[in-house]
Protein backbone atom coordinates (compact mmCIF):
# COMPACT_ATOMS: atom_id res chain seq x y z
CA UNK A 1 0.00 0.00 0.00
CA UNK A 2 2.97 2.48 0.88
CA UNK A 3 4.24 1.81 -2.02
CA UNK A 4 1.24 2.58 -4.15
CA UNK A 5 1.43 5.90 -2.31
CA UNK A 6 5.05 6.68 -3.11
CA UNK A 7 3.87 5.27 -6.78
CA UNK A 8 0.90 7.99 -7.35
CA UNK A 9 3.36 10.72 -5.47
CA UNK A 10 5.91 10.14 -8.10
CA UNK A 11 3.39 10.04 -11.20
CA UNK A 12 1.87 13.16 -9.84
CA UNK A 13 5.39 15.22 -9.51
CA UNK A 14 6.20 13.33 -12.90
CA UNK A 15 3.01 15.45 -14.39
CA UNK A 16 3.48 18.87 -12.39
CA UNK A 17 6.78 18.75 -13.76
CA UNK A 18 7.45 21.89 -16.05
CA UNK A 19 9.18 20.72 -19.11
CA UNK A 20 10.98 24.05 -19.50
CA UNK A 21 12.09 24.73 -15.97
CA UNK A 22 15.95 23.95 -17.22
CA UNK A 23 15.71 26.27 -19.74
CA UNK A 24 17.48 30.19 -19.12
CA UNK A 25 16.85 32.96 -20.94
CA UNK A 26 19.41 34.07 -23.02
CA UNK A 27 19.63 37.72 -25.41
CA UNK A 28 17.86 37.46 -28.84
CA UNK A 29 19.82 36.91 -31.88
CA UNK A 30 18.73 38.36 -34.51
CA UNK A 31 21.67 36.60 -37.33
CA UNK A 32 20.63 32.82 -35.66
CA UNK A 33 16.73 33.84 -36.26
CA UNK A 34 17.00 34.83 -39.72
CA UNK A 35 18.65 32.09 -40.67
CA UNK A 36 17.01 28.95 -38.96
CA UNK A 37 13.29 30.70 -38.87
CA UNK A 38 10.94 27.84 -40.20
CA UNK A 39 9.35 29.48 -43.49
CA UNK A 40 6.94 26.52 -44.16
CA UNK A 41 6.05 24.17 -46.57
CA UNK A 42 6.17 25.97 -49.61
CA UNK A 43 4.10 23.72 -52.34
CA UNK A 44 4.38 19.51 -52.33
CA UNK A 45 1.75 16.55 -52.01
CA UNK A 46 2.75 14.14 -49.60
CA UNK A 47 1.41 10.19 -48.14
CA UNK A 48 -0.01 10.80 -44.78
CA UNK A 49 -0.72 8.57 -41.88
CA UNK A 50 -2.47 9.81 -38.74
CA UNK A 51 -2.43 7.32 -36.14
CA UNK A 52 -4.97 8.58 -32.99
CA UNK A 53 -5.36 6.72 -29.91
CA UNK A 54 -4.68 3.56 -31.79
CA UNK A 55 -6.77 4.46 -34.57
CA UNK A 56 -5.03 4.78 -38.30
CA UNK A 57 -6.13 6.82 -41.23
CA UNK A 58 -4.05 7.02 -44.62
CA UNK A 59 -4.57 9.82 -47.24
CA UNK A 60 -2.98 12.32 -49.51
CA UNK A 61 -1.84 15.88 -47.92
CA UNK A 62 -1.44 18.64 -50.63
CA UNK A 63 0.37 21.93 -49.55
CA UNK A 64 -0.05 24.63 -52.09
CA UNK A 65 1.49 28.39 -51.88
CA UNK A 66 -1.18 30.10 -53.69
CA UNK A 67 -0.42 33.32 -55.90
CA UNK A 68 -1.79 35.74 -53.26
CA UNK A 69 0.66 34.59 -50.95
CA UNK A 70 -2.01 32.50 -49.04
CA UNK A 71 -1.49 28.40 -48.70
CA UNK A 72 -4.04 25.61 -48.94
CA UNK A 73 -3.94 22.33 -47.31
CA UNK A 74 -5.89 19.83 -48.51
CA UNK A 75 -6.62 16.38 -46.75
CA UNK A 76 -8.19 13.15 -49.62
CA UNK A 77 -8.42 9.99 -49.27
CA UNK A 78 -6.19 7.59 -51.75
CA UNK A 79 -9.36 7.70 -54.33
CA UNK A 80 -9.46 11.23 -54.84
CA UNK A 81 -12.53 12.03 -52.21
CA UNK A 82 -11.96 15.77 -50.05
CA UNK A 83 -12.05 15.02 -46.47
CA UNK A 84 -11.06 18.99 -45.86
CA UNK A 85 -9.84 22.06 -47.53
CA UNK A 86 -8.22 24.85 -44.97
CA UNK A 87 -6.85 28.17 -46.28
CA UNK A 88 -4.37 30.20 -44.45
CA UNK A 89 -3.98 33.71 -45.26
CA UNK A 90 -1.48 36.23 -45.31
CA UNK A 91 -3.02 38.52 -43.31
CA UNK A 92 -3.23 35.21 -40.63
CA UNK A 93 -7.03 34.63 -40.97
CA UNK A 94 -8.01 31.39 -41.67
CA UNK A 95 -10.80 29.49 -43.76
CA UNK A 96 -12.73 26.26 -43.75
CA UNK A 97 -12.91 26.04 -47.27
CA UNK A 98 -14.32 22.58 -47.42
CA UNK A 99 -14.90 19.85 -44.59
CA UNK A 100 -16.62 16.96 -44.63
CA UNK A 101 -19.72 16.00 -42.36
CA UNK A 102 -17.59 13.58 -40.28
CA UNK A 103 -14.49 16.23 -39.40
CA UNK A 104 -16.57 19.63 -39.05
CA UNK A 105 -16.24 19.90 -35.32
CA UNK A 106 -14.50 22.74 -33.96
CA UNK A 107 -11.88 21.05 -31.45
CA UNK A 108 -10.80 19.29 -34.58
CA UNK A 109 -10.61 21.92 -37.00
CA UNK A 110 -8.58 23.94 -34.61
CA UNK A 111 -6.44 20.71 -33.42
CA UNK A 112 -5.85 20.68 -37.10
CA UNK A 113 -5.29 24.55 -37.53
CA UNK A 114 -2.42 24.45 -35.14
CA UNK A 115 -0.94 21.31 -36.48
CA UNK A 116 -0.61 23.25 -40.09
CA UNK A 117 0.24 26.26 -38.49
CA UNK A 118 3.12 25.10 -37.39
CA UNK A 119 4.05 23.24 -40.41
CA UNK A 120 3.62 26.28 -42.05
CA UNK A 121 5.56 28.68 -39.96
CA UNK A 122 2.82 30.52 -39.30
CA UNK A 123 3.75 31.70 -36.02
CA UNK A 124 6.77 33.00 -37.14
CA UNK A 125 5.98 34.92 -39.69
CA UNK A 126 6.00 38.07 -37.83
CA UNK A 127 7.34 37.10 -34.40
CA UNK A 128 10.00 39.14 -31.99
CA UNK A 129 11.43 36.26 -30.55
CA UNK A 130 12.24 35.85 -27.13
CA UNK A 131 15.26 32.96 -26.62
CA UNK A 132 16.08 30.98 -24.18
CA UNK A 133 18.91 28.22 -23.95
CA UNK A 134 18.57 24.81 -22.81
CA UNK A 135 20.33 21.28 -22.38
CA UNK A 136 22.15 22.06 -26.01
CA UNK A 137 19.67 23.59 -27.53
CA UNK A 138 18.40 27.06 -28.15
CA UNK A 139 14.93 27.81 -28.39
CA UNK A 140 13.34 31.10 -29.72
CA UNK A 141 9.34 31.52 -29.14
CA UNK A 142 6.52 33.72 -30.17
CA UNK A 143 3.68 33.69 -27.46
CA UNK A 144 0.55 32.78 -28.97
CA UNK A 145 -2.95 33.15 -27.34
CA UNK A 146 -2.37 30.31 -24.46
CA UNK A 147 0.69 28.77 -25.64
CA UNK A 148 4.15 29.71 -27.22
CA UNK A 149 5.43 28.77 -30.52
CA UNK A 150 9.25 27.91 -30.92
CA UNK A 151 11.67 26.81 -32.80
CA UNK A 152 14.25 25.00 -31.46
CA UNK A 153 18.39 24.97 -32.98
CA UNK A 154 21.66 23.11 -31.87
CA UNK A 155 23.98 25.65 -29.82
CA UNK A 156 25.50 26.35 -32.92
CA UNK A 157 22.71 27.47 -34.71
CA UNK A 158 23.46 25.27 -37.66
CA UNK A 159 20.14 23.44 -37.98
CA UNK A 160 16.61 23.84 -37.49
CA UNK A 161 15.93 20.70 -35.30
CA UNK A 162 11.99 20.86 -34.56
CA UNK A 163 9.14 23.49 -33.55
CA UNK A 164 7.48 23.28 -30.99
CA UNK A 165 4.56 23.86 -29.27
CA UNK A 166 3.92 24.42 -25.67
CA UNK A 167 2.01 25.98 -22.82
CA UNK A 168 3.59 27.51 -20.15
CA UNK A 169 5.31 24.40 -18.72
CA UNK A 170 4.42 21.47 -21.09
CA UNK A 171 5.46 20.63 -24.24
CA UNK A 172 2.90 19.76 -26.49
CA UNK A 173 3.55 19.64 -29.86
CA UNK A 174 7.03 19.13 -31.79
CA UNK A 175 6.76 18.83 -35.51
CA UNK A 176 10.41 17.64 -37.37
CA UNK A 177 11.06 17.59 -41.09
CA UNK A 178 13.77 15.81 -42.55
CA UNK A 179 15.18 16.84 -45.99
CA UNK A 180 17.75 19.27 -47.88
CA UNK A 181 14.70 21.86 -48.44
CA UNK A 182 12.46 22.58 -45.74
CA UNK A 183 10.36 24.44 -48.27
CA UNK A 184 9.21 20.69 -49.33
CA UNK A 185 10.87 18.62 -46.29
CA UNK A 186 11.42 15.04 -47.54
CA UNK A 187 9.52 13.74 -44.44
CA UNK A 188 7.51 15.74 -41.70
CA UNK A 189 6.40 14.29 -37.73
CA UNK A 190 3.69 15.64 -36.16
CA UNK A 191 3.30 14.31 -32.72
CA UNK A 192 1.38 15.04 -29.54
CA UNK A 193 2.01 15.10 -26.38
CA UNK A 194 -1.36 15.69 -24.32
CA UNK A 195 -2.36 12.71 -26.28
CA UNK A 196 -1.66 9.83 -28.49
CA UNK A 197 -1.56 11.30 -31.57
CA UNK A 198 1.48 11.15 -34.66
CA UNK A 199 0.85 12.68 -37.94
CA UNK A 200 3.19 11.20 -40.96
CA UNK A 201 4.27 12.85 -44.02
CA UNK A 202 5.73 11.21 -46.95
CA UNK A 203 6.49 13.85 -49.81
CA UNK A 204 5.53 12.23 -53.10
CA UNK A 205 7.82 12.53 -55.98
CA UNK A 206 5.81 13.14 -59.11
CA UNK B 1 -13.78 14.27 -31.54
CA UNK B 2 -11.03 13.52 -34.03
CA UNK B 3 -11.16 9.90 -32.55
CA UNK B 4 -14.22 9.36 -33.37
CA UNK B 5 -14.21 10.26 -36.86
CA UNK B 6 -11.75 7.41 -37.46
CA UNK B 7 -13.18 4.73 -35.00
CA UNK B 8 -17.08 5.43 -34.71
CA UNK B 9 -18.10 4.29 -38.84
CA UNK B 10 -14.95 3.09 -39.95
CA UNK B 11 -14.87 6.24 -42.13
CA UNK B 12 -11.60 4.61 -44.18
CA UNK B 13 -13.71 1.42 -45.32
CA UNK B 14 -16.66 4.05 -46.25
CA UNK B 15 -14.87 6.14 -48.58
CA UNK B 16 -12.97 3.62 -50.23
CA UNK B 17 -15.84 1.40 -50.96
CA UNK B 18 -17.48 5.07 -52.60
CA UNK B 19 -14.16 4.47 -54.61
CA UNK B 20 -14.69 0.66 -55.03
CA UNK B 21 -18.35 1.38 -55.91
CA UNK B 22 -17.23 3.51 -58.35
CA UNK B 23 -14.87 1.95 -60.35
CA UNK B 24 -17.44 -1.00 -60.18
CA UNK B 25 -20.25 0.81 -61.40
CA UNK B 26 -17.56 1.41 -64.43
CA UNK B 27 -16.29 -1.59 -65.31
CA UNK B 28 -19.53 -3.48 -65.51
CA UNK B 29 -21.32 -0.87 -67.71
CA UNK B 30 -20.46 0.16 -70.44
CA UNK B 31 -25.96 18.14 -68.00
CA UNK B 32 -26.14 17.47 -72.35
CA UNK B 33 -22.87 16.40 -73.50
CA UNK B 34 -20.91 17.15 -76.64
CA UNK B 35 -21.14 14.77 -79.16
CA UNK B 36 -23.70 12.72 -77.20
CA UNK B 37 -27.13 12.25 -77.93
CA UNK B 38 -30.04 11.14 -75.80
CA UNK B 39 -30.47 7.27 -75.67
CA UNK B 40 -33.88 6.73 -77.30
CA UNK B 41 -35.14 3.63 -76.15
CA UNK B 42 -33.76 3.21 -72.01
CA UNK B 43 -36.13 0.23 -71.61
CA UNK B 44 -33.59 -1.60 -74.56
CA UNK B 45 -30.22 -0.17 -73.35
CA UNK B 46 -31.05 -1.56 -69.99
CA UNK B 47 -32.16 -4.86 -70.72
CA UNK B 48 -29.05 -5.15 -73.43
CA UNK B 49 -26.69 -3.35 -70.32
CA UNK B 50 -27.79 -6.09 -68.04
CA UNK B 51 -27.81 -9.16 -70.57
CA UNK B 52 -23.88 -7.74 -71.53
CA UNK B 53 -23.04 -7.30 -67.23
CA UNK B 54 -24.33 -10.92 -66.76
CA UNK B 55 -21.81 -12.23 -69.06
CA UNK B 56 -18.93 -10.69 -67.18
CA UNK B 57 -17.51 -13.40 -64.79
CA UNK B 58 -14.19 -11.48 -63.80
CA UNK B 59 -12.28 -8.23 -65.10
CA UNK B 60 -8.31 -7.60 -64.81
CA UNK B 61 -7.51 -4.05 -65.58
CA UNK B 62 -4.96 -1.49 -65.36
CA UNK B 63 -6.05 2.43 -64.45
CA UNK B 64 -4.34 5.92 -64.52
CA UNK B 65 -6.31 8.00 -61.66
CA UNK B 66 -6.36 11.83 -62.04
CA UNK B 67 -7.73 13.61 -59.06
CA UNK B 68 -8.42 17.80 -60.16
CA UNK B 69 -8.20 20.26 -57.73
CA UNK B 70 -9.84 23.20 -59.68
CA UNK B 71 -9.33 26.05 -57.51
CA UNK B 72 -5.92 24.99 -56.56
CA UNK B 73 -4.65 24.38 -60.26
CA UNK B 74 -3.35 20.81 -59.21
CA UNK B 75 -3.19 17.08 -60.10
CA UNK B 76 -2.10 14.18 -58.59
CA UNK B 77 -1.72 11.19 -60.96
CA UNK B 78 -2.05 7.72 -59.62
CA UNK B 79 -1.84 4.59 -61.36
CA UNK B 80 -2.38 0.55 -60.40
CA UNK B 81 -4.57 -2.51 -60.82
CA UNK B 82 -8.20 -3.30 -60.80
CA UNK B 83 -9.83 -7.15 -60.30
CA UNK B 84 -13.38 -8.01 -60.28
CA UNK B 85 -14.65 -11.20 -59.56
CA UNK B 86 -18.62 -12.47 -59.86
CA UNK B 87 -20.12 -12.14 -57.55
CA UNK B 88 -19.00 -9.37 -55.14
CA UNK B 89 -14.94 -9.73 -54.88
CA UNK B 90 -13.01 -6.68 -56.00
CA UNK B 91 -9.50 -5.54 -55.52
CA UNK B 92 -7.67 -2.58 -55.98
CA UNK B 93 -3.83 -1.96 -56.06
CA UNK B 94 -2.72 1.21 -56.61
CA UNK B 95 1.40 1.33 -57.29
CA UNK B 96 2.35 4.37 -58.28
CA UNK B 97 3.10 7.06 -56.76
CA UNK B 98 2.51 5.34 -53.26
CA UNK B 99 0.82 1.87 -52.31
CA UNK B 100 -2.46 1.57 -51.37
CA UNK B 101 -4.76 -1.65 -51.46
CA UNK B 102 -8.30 -2.09 -50.92
CA UNK B 103 -10.00 -5.77 -51.02
CA UNK B 104 -13.87 -6.10 -51.27
CA UNK B 105 -14.70 -9.73 -50.50
CA UNK B 106 -18.83 -10.20 -49.36
CA UNK B 107 -19.56 -8.79 -46.62
CA UNK B 108 -15.58 -8.26 -45.72
CA UNK B 109 -12.75 -5.63 -46.70
CA UNK B 110 -9.58 -4.99 -46.58
CA UNK B 111 -7.49 -1.52 -46.40
CA UNK B 112 -3.82 -1.39 -46.39
CA UNK B 113 -1.19 1.01 -46.96
CA UNK B 114 2.48 1.27 -46.59
CA UNK B 115 2.15 1.36 -42.50
CA UNK B 116 -0.84 -0.55 -41.65
CA UNK B 117 -3.67 -3.32 -42.68
CA UNK B 118 -7.14 -3.11 -41.33
CA UNK B 119 -10.45 -5.53 -41.80
CA UNK B 120 -13.94 -3.89 -41.88
CA UNK B 121 -17.11 -5.32 -41.34
CA UNK B 122 -19.04 -4.17 -44.62
CA UNK B 123 -22.66 -4.92 -42.61
CA UNK B 124 -21.04 -2.88 -39.36
CA UNK B 125 -23.40 0.21 -41.01
CA UNK B 126 -26.20 1.80 -42.87
CA UNK B 127 -23.98 3.66 -45.52
CA UNK B 128 -21.78 0.23 -46.14
CA UNK B 129 -25.00 -1.68 -46.59
CA UNK B 130 -25.97 1.10 -48.86
CA UNK B 131 -22.61 1.16 -51.00
CA UNK B 132 -22.71 -2.68 -51.04
CA UNK B 133 -26.55 -2.73 -52.57
CA UNK B 134 -24.96 -0.39 -55.18
CA UNK B 135 -22.21 -2.71 -55.79
CA UNK B 136 -24.47 -5.66 -56.22
CA UNK B 137 -26.94 -3.57 -58.71
CA UNK B 138 -24.00 -3.14 -60.87
CA UNK B 139 -23.16 -6.69 -60.57
CA UNK B 140 -26.14 -7.76 -61.74
CA UNK B 141 -26.37 -4.63 -64.20
CA UNK B 142 -29.50 -3.55 -62.32
CA UNK B 143 -28.13 -0.09 -61.63
CA UNK B 144 -30.20 1.78 -64.02
CA UNK B 145 -32.96 0.72 -61.44
CA UNK B 146 -31.07 1.90 -58.70
CA UNK B 147 -33.00 4.10 -56.14
CA UNK B 148 -29.58 5.26 -55.30
CA UNK B 149 -28.89 7.18 -58.59
CA UNK B 150 -31.15 9.06 -61.00
CA UNK B 151 -29.10 7.68 -64.28
CA UNK B 152 -29.69 9.96 -67.70
CA UNK B 153 -28.06 7.73 -70.44
CA UNK B 154 -26.32 9.45 -73.84
CA UNK B 155 -24.59 8.02 -77.00
CA UNK B 156 -22.65 8.39 -80.07
CA UNK B 157 -21.12 6.22 -82.37
CA UNK B 158 -18.72 4.21 -80.32
CA UNK B 159 -19.93 4.87 -76.72
CA UNK B 160 -22.67 5.52 -74.19
CA UNK B 161 -22.34 7.76 -71.64
CA UNK B 162 -23.91 7.51 -68.24
CA UNK B 163 -24.64 10.16 -65.95
CA UNK B 164 -25.55 8.91 -62.65
CA UNK B 165 -26.63 11.54 -59.71
CA UNK B 166 -26.96 10.21 -56.46
CA UNK B 167 -30.32 10.43 -54.52
CA UNK B 168 -29.06 10.35 -50.93
CA UNK B 169 -27.54 12.81 -49.16
CA UNK B 170 -24.64 11.09 -47.40
CA UNK B 171 -24.03 9.92 -51.48
CA UNK B 172 -24.63 13.92 -52.66
CA UNK B 173 -22.15 15.04 -50.35
CA UNK B 174 -18.95 13.65 -51.77
CA UNK B 175 -20.43 13.26 -55.52
CA UNK B 176 -22.53 15.45 -57.91
CA UNK B 177 -22.60 13.26 -60.60
CA UNK B 178 -20.54 10.70 -61.76
CA UNK B 179 -20.28 9.93 -65.38
CA UNK B 180 -19.14 6.86 -67.05
CA UNK B 181 -17.83 6.02 -70.48
CA UNK B 182 -18.50 3.20 -71.77
CA UNK B 183 -17.56 1.03 -75.26
CA UNK B 184 -20.29 0.15 -77.21
CA UNK B 185 -18.28 -2.50 -78.88
CA UNK B 186 -17.84 -5.09 -75.66
CA UNK B 187 -20.01 -2.66 -72.80
CA UNK B 188 -16.54 -2.17 -70.93
CA UNK B 189 -15.77 0.86 -69.48
CA UNK B 190 -13.21 3.72 -70.87
CA UNK B 191 -13.28 6.09 -68.15
CA UNK B 192 -15.21 7.22 -64.96
CA UNK B 193 -15.55 10.99 -63.86
CA UNK B 194 -16.33 11.27 -60.09
CA UNK B 195 -17.56 15.24 -59.98
CA UNK B 196 -17.32 16.64 -56.33
CA UNK B 197 -19.71 20.02 -55.62
CA UNK B 198 -16.57 21.62 -55.12
CA UNK B 199 -16.06 21.44 -58.59
CA UNK B 200 -12.42 18.95 -58.30
CA UNK B 201 -12.95 16.03 -60.15
CA UNK B 202 -11.42 12.43 -60.19
CA UNK B 203 -11.03 10.30 -63.40
CA UNK B 204 -10.39 7.43 -63.96
CA UNK B 205 -8.97 5.92 -67.06
CA UNK B 206 -8.81 2.03 -67.73
CA UNK B 207 -6.50 0.34 -69.84
CA UNK B 208 -5.59 -3.40 -70.77
CA UNK B 209 -8.74 -4.88 -69.75
CA UNK B 210 -9.48 -8.47 -69.84
CA UNK B 211 -12.85 -10.13 -69.37
CA UNK B 212 -13.78 -13.19 -68.34
CA UNK B 213 -9.67 -14.87 -67.35
CA UNK B 214 -8.94 -16.90 -64.65
CA UNK B 215 -8.53 -14.73 -61.65
CA UNK B 216 -7.81 -16.73 -58.68
CA UNK B 217 -9.88 -16.68 -55.33
CA UNK B 218 -6.52 -15.70 -53.79
CA UNK B 219 -6.50 -12.20 -55.26
CA UNK B 220 -9.14 -11.13 -53.02
CA UNK B 221 -7.59 -12.68 -49.70
CA UNK B 222 -7.95 -10.76 -46.55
Amino acid sequence: MKFLHYSILLLLVAACASDYKARKAVAPDSVCTEKIKPVGIKTAWYTTHIDVIGKHISGLLLVKQMPDSSKRVVFTNEAGVTFLDFEFRADGSFQVKQVIKQLDRKAVIQLLRKDFELMLGIPFRKGVYESWQMNDERYFGVPQKKETAYFITGADCASLRRIELGSKRKKKVTVEMWGDNLTTPDSVKVKHYTFNMVIGLKKIER
Amino acid sequence: MFRNFIQNKGIVAKYTLLLITGLTVALQVSAQYAGYKSVNDLAAFKKQFATESAKVQSITSDFVQQKELLALTETITSSGKFWFKRSNRVRIDYTKPFTYRMVMNGDKMLVKDDQKESRINVKSNKLFQQVNKIMIDCVQGTILDSKDFTTRVFENDKTYLLEMTPVSKTLKEFFQTIVLNVEKKDYSVKSIDMNEPSGDKTTITFSNKVLNAQVADEVFAL
